[in-house]
């Protein structure tokens, strides 16, 4: 540094501060002072190490076990139709998947970095590629590691043979790899990501076309049942083959030549980190911070608050719409008018219509009304977002001046409406009105039950755990709402009589609708 | 002839947290057209009277009666009657600035409130922010916005916790001459400051807090 002559200002000349020092050795330097602040011995750490482990072991081992026996059953089914719902699958699980991905890492960046990180790192002259690289790093991990997770059982649980799942893990592996780049290549212009968003939206579309051929050709197709065979599938073929057939050769060679074209990518995309801004990356940053603190505490509805809350802060402004009427019939009418602001999550609710149909196209007819109410929640749970809001706010029902039971029936007029819709919809698939009943009214139960779900309190008692002390209500939060989902169907999966069917549903309902909400 | 009952009134009110008493005994009255400045430092308890009374805190013991009745936050008269803004009010993400005052009016029984939205934006300074949603709206902006959810409504009471914080100077003093306009159009005000300039422009009496040992 060197002072200017006399009592003049300052100046600062750049040479004396000497060279820019790489992103590796500020790392080095953080983990360094890190260290030295730890409170937790090697030992701490080694037991915290191992029960990730065991319990990353545990999970591997039963979920590998209950995709191993369902493969075998599904094998044992030889007949066309089996065989063609497995043609069929890849076609719609691919495009969901890509589809997904190019969501959700857009949404977080992909590649992120914490505020902290973007105001006292990233600002500075270091190397911005090279600090952004772990980042980029575990994105590309992260799509791998989903990729060939979702490739082996979806297949797997269709019945298809090991060369054949093996060959879908190594190409949805690299698909995923190869999508987490073009999201990076994204990221680095606004106009870029939102093109990507609109492809992501075309492979939805994509997707439900097979989706709907398998939920409408299947009743059709329902007498070839018992008819052609096709050749048995199922993972046990491996040791009857010799060791390298022609099929194998192939996909050795597909494998490595989609590898090197990824690991080449991988590359090419990592030179390009530099070109992302800083806002761009603190954005995502941030998105999964609100993310994680939703997650520790394992609520679902706080999740989705966080998502949806930075989707309203990118849009900024919109045009004001005024309302209709007063009272509940406002609160009605603004509902509808906040519903509708939000297309997409109509559209993805009725495309999510397809899930029973084609439940019931594959035969598994006992798992008809199970799909339907999982997928009736989904849909539905996004149209709750304005009870959630006053549910978080006693201020918000304190300024709208009704009991938060009144306001809560009113909010959940407009989303029982679309629940009722959807339910009549699958009617076909459900087979009976008293199931559709039971189908409308577990959705509608389960997701007010959701979205009026208190966070869990820290400001009471804890209970002990072999976790250590944790809040009442815990482990319960993300239950909540399936629970009363799972007693509305509970007479339809015990087979109980078209009476219980509406008896219990409508039961749950009133109670529902009755009782008082408790404020957050 | 019988005495009007006082609009609120606060009688021996107590207050604590965990085992630690917070307020101790508190007692005032507040008339129609009148208002009181609760002040004191950080601490003493000017937000934890205010909650008591809007039903958001349950006081150890006392009495908060509003027009002679004992205030429940759960009566519709009470809700009708005492608007309120704390630091509790959260907003939808998805609603406008005009379309949350809409809203409000309307869930308050005016079923035309269209007029009475763009006046009171005009008058807090949104009318260009009228269409943007809350998470685009700057600090003092949300502060303005929530200032005018409880004027595009109803009220006989009106409970500010802090109203002054975020505004510029301006907004201050448009802030003093709104209140005391309240005030001649009949309602009552308390609310908690620690801008001398305006309990001195607003307020009739002061209460003045200390922090408990």
């Amino acid at each position: 540094m060197t002072a200017a002559s006399g009592e003049g200002p300052v100046v600062f000349d750049p040479a004396d501060f000497g060279s820019i020092p790489a992103s590796k050795e500020l790392r080095r330097w953080m983990r360094k002072v890190r260290r030295g602040k730890a409170d937790r011995t090697v030992w701490q750490q080694f037991e915290d190490i191992y029960l990730v482990l065991f319990a990353l072991a545990m999970l591997g081992a039963t979920g590998g076990n209950v995709v191993l026996n369902l493969n075998e059953k599904s094998a044992a089914c030889t007949s066309a139709s089996c065989g063609w719902l497995l043609d069929t699958v890849p076609l719609i699980l691919v495009p969901v998947l890509v589809s997904t991905m190019l969501r959700v890492l857009l949404s977080i960046g992909p590649v992120s970095a914490s505020r902290a990180t973007g105001f006292w790192l990233l600002a500075t002259p270091v190397d911005r590629a090279s600090l952004l690289r772990p980042s980029y790093r575990l994105v590309v991990v992260v799509a791998a590691v989903v990729g060939a997770l979702a490739a082996v059982v979806g297949l797997a649980l269709f019945g298809a043979a090991w060369s054949a799942v093996g060959e879908a893990a190594v190409l949805t592996t690299v698909l995923l790899i190869c999508t987490a780049c073009a999201t990076v290549w994204a990221q680095q212009i606004a106009s870029r990501s939102r093109w990507a968003l609109r492809i992501a939206d075309g492979l939805l579309i994509l997707a439900a076309i097979p989706a709907l051929v398998l939920a409408f050709r299947a009743s059709s197709d329902s007498s070839a049942t018992n008819g052609g065979s096709y050749p048995v599938l199922g993972l046990a073929p491996l040791q009857s083959e010799p060791l390298l057939t022609q099929g194998e050769i192939r996909l050795l060679v597909i494998g490595v030549v989609a590898l090197v074209l990824a690991v080449a990518l991988v590359v090419i995309t990592a030179q390009s980190l530099d070109k992302l801004s800083r806002q761009s990356v603190v954005a995502g940053g941030e998105l999964l911070a609100g993310m994680a603190g939703a997650a520790i505490t394992m609520d679902v509805s706080l999740l989705a608050d966080v998502v949806s809350g930075r989707h309203w802060r990118m849009v900024g402004r919109l045009k004001s719409r005024r309302g209709r009427g007063s009272r509940v019939q406002a609160i009605i009418h603004r509902e509808f008018l906040r519903i509708l602001r939000w297309p997409r999550r109509l559209v993805i609710g009725f495309a999510l219509l397809v899930v029973p149909y084609a439940v019931a196209g594959t035969g598994y007819d006992v798992l008809v009304p199970i799909a339907a109410a999982i997928a009736g929640f989904a849909a539905t749970r996004p149209l709750m977002d304005g009870l959630r809001s006053v549910c978080r706010s006693v201020g918000l029902v304190r300024a709208l001046g009704m009991e938060l039971r009144d306001l809560r029936i009113a909010m959940s007029v407009v989303p029982a409406g679309f629940a009722v819709l959807w339910a009549a919809l699958a009617l076909p698939a459900l087979g009976s009105w008293q199931v559709a009943f039971a189908v409308a009214a577990g959705v509608l139960t389960g997701v007010v039950r959701q979205a009026s779900a208190r966070p869990p309190s820290y400001s009471g008692p804890l209970v002990a755990s072999p976790m250590g002390a944790i809040p009442p209500g815990l482990f319960s939060q993300p239950l909540r709402g399936l629970d009363l989902l799972i007693l509305c169907l509970a007479p339809v999966l015990l087979g109980l009589s078209s009476t219980w069917i509406l008896i219990i549903p409508a039961v749950v309902l009133l109670i529902m609708f009755a009782v008082t909400p408790k404020q957050a | 002839m019988t005495k009007a009952a006082p609009r609120l009134a606060v009688k021996g009110l107590r207050h604590l947290y965990a085992d630690r008493p917070v307020i101790e005994d508190l007692t005032f009255t507040l008339r129609a057209g009148r208002a009181i400045a609760l002040v004191g430092p950080n601490g003493a308890g000017k937000t934890t009277v205010l909650r008591c009374i809007v039903g958001s805190a349950e006081p150890a013991a006392g009495e908060i009666l509003l027009d002679g009745s004992p205030i429940d936050e759960r009566a519709e008269v009470v809700r009708r009657d005492v608007a309120s803004l704390l630091d509790d009010l959260d907003f939808f993400p998805d609603l406008t600035a005009a379309e949350h005052l809409d809203l409000l009016a309307r869930a308050h029984g005016n079923a035309t409130p269209e007029d009475l939205v763009d006046t009171l934006l005009d008058d807090v300074g949104l009318l260009a922010a009228a269409d943007q949603l809350p998470g685009s709206l700057s600090s003092g902006q949300r502060r303005r916005l929530a200032l005018a959810t409880a004027l595009v409504r109803p009220r006989k009471l009106l409970v500010l916790d802090e109203p002054e914080q975020r505004l510029d100077t301006a907004g201050v003093a448009w802030l003093a001459e709104r209140l005391k306009a309240e005030k001649k159009a009949g309602t009552s005000v308390l609310f908690a400051s620690h801008d001398q300039a305006l309990v001195d422009a607003v307020a009739d009496e002061t209460v003045a807090l200390t922090p408990l040992p």
